[in-house]
């Protein structure tokens, strides 16, 4: 690729990379979903330090040597108080004066209800109080059943299935390939938008602020279209690759090292099903370098044909369309991932990136069909490079209004 | 390709947008080393010449060479300055970094580009404003920014189109030394502007076009000597009548200065001193030349002429309608 191609990808990735804007969205999104798991966990943590002594009234009588043993898991500090009485009035007292953290009361019918009653000084977190519960329970299901407490975790946990599937045909997408289907499939839809609107206000700022006739005296038009989508397309694979790293140290790193820390937390372990793996990443990938340079190209062409935003607003619905309509369909391919409506929307080059992605992330779309998904968006990217690269030659340097569709088909003809 | 092939040289070039003409059988020859001037009003088709020796644009007939080959590569255009009439700025970058840029993309490695764009910028006092974005200079320090990124990378060849408009007198003074400065490094400059005056001050050939023609070009000096009547105008004080005289064809005296029109061949200088040996004081002796706005006048076919251009915006329509 010759210097002046690389002077343009450089300025691009530079100019944009170096704007707040940029190391804001790039840093606040990651940061904001580990908040979003980190801050509640924190709460229910903190939760447990001002509040960490706890006076268990056993009126069952079997009961307490199961529950004590799990609370102290939680990181509580436990007592047993004899079965007085008076005694529960007595500890709520020392509860409300801040002695005690609280005091928990199994009721006779714990064992056949599950029921415990817990005095406190202030309501504990969510979290909490589905951990005390669940102890309860599992205790007095050990001690009914006989079993020892591992096995009643087990059956609570609501059991193993096993699934064997002996024909491809109709398969569902489960919970966890459904989330990674339908979330890659919009982070696509948004990137790619995202992305191929920056390449046409590139366009259009360089026709506006009149700079495109310096630029193009140095060199072709095609160069400065190329290096413009690769530089705004750089600019893009960065954000994604810090997300993508971000992502992978909280689960490599971060979670475990949360779950070492606080073992109560243990509920974040089941997001482990939707960690997407290396080879969703390069599904990814590939979904999105040929989504992105197909409307990159369409975007420049947009750009090119228009003098204002505003135009650039009206010229751009037929584009956007060709993004949104998979958008509309994604849910019901999903779900129907091999249903000819869905094999044959994925197989248009346009929908491709969002819809081959995502029956290819639900595990449904046969390797053979995601290659000729890849083939067919290669050869839409190098028509529209052709086509875009034309209308961008003439429009560049034009002024006036906006062309009409026989003369835009002049253009391409003509340029 | 030989050195002394001319820095431009135009054979019958025409464009054609839709159905407006902007260059139409055009044939120009620019000398190396020459400060040249296209001079035409607003829609003569000056842009689109330059947009062509520049090969931005193509000619539907004819043929353009640049520094001697009829081949655009980038190498060649990269050793020519060009400076639009449509020029702008990256309003979100830093001066210093979009000077750097502008020379990279002419070949000129970043490290020297940075240290020649702080030695310009030094010298047109606007050393401050380096590290500041292009959008908070004022439109005659963009001016100059943009005069620089043209010449950043010392081209061999300057094209500026309509370099000086909406410039203040100091700052026009400037560029115009910088240009001059150039060509006394014995580099080409061509120089388009519908201000005749301004050519005439700079320029050593010029290239006059009306309605996509040619109206004539040459060099200045002669083609106002060839085009002069050969009169004189003094200014004076004391005696009159001292000019009646052999080679004297025709007197006609005004106010404060009289214009005597002179036989082909005669002496001027003779006048003159039959004018001092009268007693009179001259305060002002002139060989009287038209102006370049008279000649151009002349010869496009009246005042009208001047300013029947097409409309700008239909010139730029026509580039839409037609580049290649």
């Amino acid at each position: 690729m010759s210097g002046v191609v690389w002077a343009v990808i450089r300025r691009e990735y530079l100019q944009r990379v170096r704007t707040r804007w940029f190391v804001a969205s790039t840093v606040a999104a990651p940061l904001f979903m580990a908040l979003l798991i980190a801050i509640p966990a924190f709460m229910a943590s903190r939760e447990g330090d001002s509040r960490s002594s706890l006076v268990v009234i056993d009126r069952t009588g079997v009961l307490y040597d199961d529950v004590a043993a799990d609370l102290e898991n939680l990181g509580y500090e436990v007592q047993r108080a004899p079965d007085a009485p008076d005694a529960e009035e007595a500890l709520s007292r020392r509860v409300e004066q801040g002695d005690l953290g609280g005091v928990l009361v199994l009721s006779p019918d714990a064992l056949d209800r599950g029921s415990v009653r817990l005095v406190t000084g202030g309501r504990p977190a969510l979290v909490r109080q589905m951990a005390i519960r669940q102890i309860v329970v599992q205790s007095a299901l050990a001690q009914r059943l006989g079993a020892d407490e591992a096995a009643a975790r087990t059956l609570l946990g609501g059991g193993e299935l096993e699934l064997v599937v002996l024909s491809d045909g109709g398969t569902r997408a489960d919970e966890p390939a459904f989330v990674a289907a339908y979330g890659g499939a919009f982070i696509l839809y948004m990137t790619i938008l995202f992305y191929a609107i920056a390449v046409m206000r590139s366009v259009l700022e360089e026709k506006t602020n009149r700079i495109v006739e310096v630029v193009i005296s140095s060199m072709r038009p095609h160069q400065l279209m190329l290096g413009k989508i690769l530089g705004v397309g750089a600019v893009g694979l960065t954000q994604l690759g810090i997300w993508a790293a971000a992502a992978a140290a909280m689960f490599v790193a971060g979670i475990p090292a949360l779950l070492a820390a606080n073992p109560s937390m243990s509920q974040l372990a089941e997001l482990a099903p939707f960690l997407p793996g290396l080879g969703y990443l390069g599904l990814f990938l590939v979904f999105f370098l040929g989504g992105y340079f197909m409307y990159a190209g369409l975007y420049a062409a947009v750009g090119a044909m228009c003098n204002t935003d505003e135009e650039a607003q009206s010229a751009q619905f037929p584009v956007i369309m060709l993004l949104v309509v998979p958008i509309i369909f994604v849910t019901q391919v999903i779900a129907e991932p091999n249903a000819p409506l869905s094999v044959g929307l994925s197989l248009f080059p346009p929908f491709s990136p969002i819809l081959m992605f995502a029956r290819a992330a639900t595990g449904a779309a046969p390797m053979w069909q995601i290659g000729v998904s890849v083939v067919g968006m290669v050869a839409a990217v190098l028509v529209i490079a052709w086509v875009a690269g034309r209308i961008y030659k003439v429009g560049i340097l034009m002024a006036g209004k906006r062309p009409t569709l026989p003369e835009l088909w002049r253009w391409v003809r003509e340029a | 390709m030989t050195v002394d092939s001319p820095a431009v040289r135009l054979q019958g070039v025409t464009k054609t947008f839709g159905r407006h003409r902007a260059v139409d059988h055009l044939d120009l020859t620019i000398p190396r080393g020459s400060l040249y001037g296209l001079l035409g009003p607003n829609g003569s088709g000056k842009t689109t010449t330059i947009r062509m020796i520049m090969g931005i644009l193509h000619p539907d007939e004819g043929s353009v060479a640049l520094l001697g080959a009829a081949d655009l590569d980038e190498t060649r255009r990269q050793r020519v300055g060009y400076l639009p009439e449509e020029r702008g700025v990256y309003r979100k970058m830093r001066v210093l970094d979009f000077l750097v840029f502008l020379g990279e993309i002419r070949g000129l490695a970043r490290v020297e580009g940075r240290r020649r764009a702080s030695d310009w910028l030094d010298r047109l006092g606007l050393e401050e404003w380096a590290d500041k974005r292009t959008e908070d200079l004022s439109k005659g320090m963009q001016q100059k920014v943009q005069f620089v990124a043209t010449v950043l990378h010392e081209p061999e060849f300057l094209i500026l189109d309509e370099p000086f408009s909406g410039l203040d007198p100091i700052n026009q003074d400037v560029l115009e030394d910088i240009v001059r400065d150039f060509h006394r490094r014995g580099r080409t400059i061509l120089f388009s502007t519908h201000l005749m005056h301004q050519a005439e001050r700079l320029c050593q050939r010029v290239c006059l076009i009306s309605r996509a023609r040619k109206v004539l070009d040459g060099d200045l000096r002669e083609l106002k000597r060839s085009e002069g009547d050969g009169a004189v105008e003094v200014e004076f004080e004391g005696p009159s009548g001292w000019w009646d005289g052999p080679e004297v064809s025709g007197v006609d005296l005004a106010a404060d200065h009289v214009r005597i029109a002179l036989a082909d061949g005669a002496d001027p200088q003779a006048v003159l001193r039959r004018g001092l040996a009268a007693g009179a004081v001259i305060r002002r002796f002139e060989i009287a030349e038209p102006s370049l706005h008279e000649i151009f006048v002349r010869h496009a076919g009246g005042e009208g002429a001047v300013d029947a251009g097409v409309p700008r915006e239909l010139a730029l329509d026509g580039v839409a309608g037609g580049a290649a």
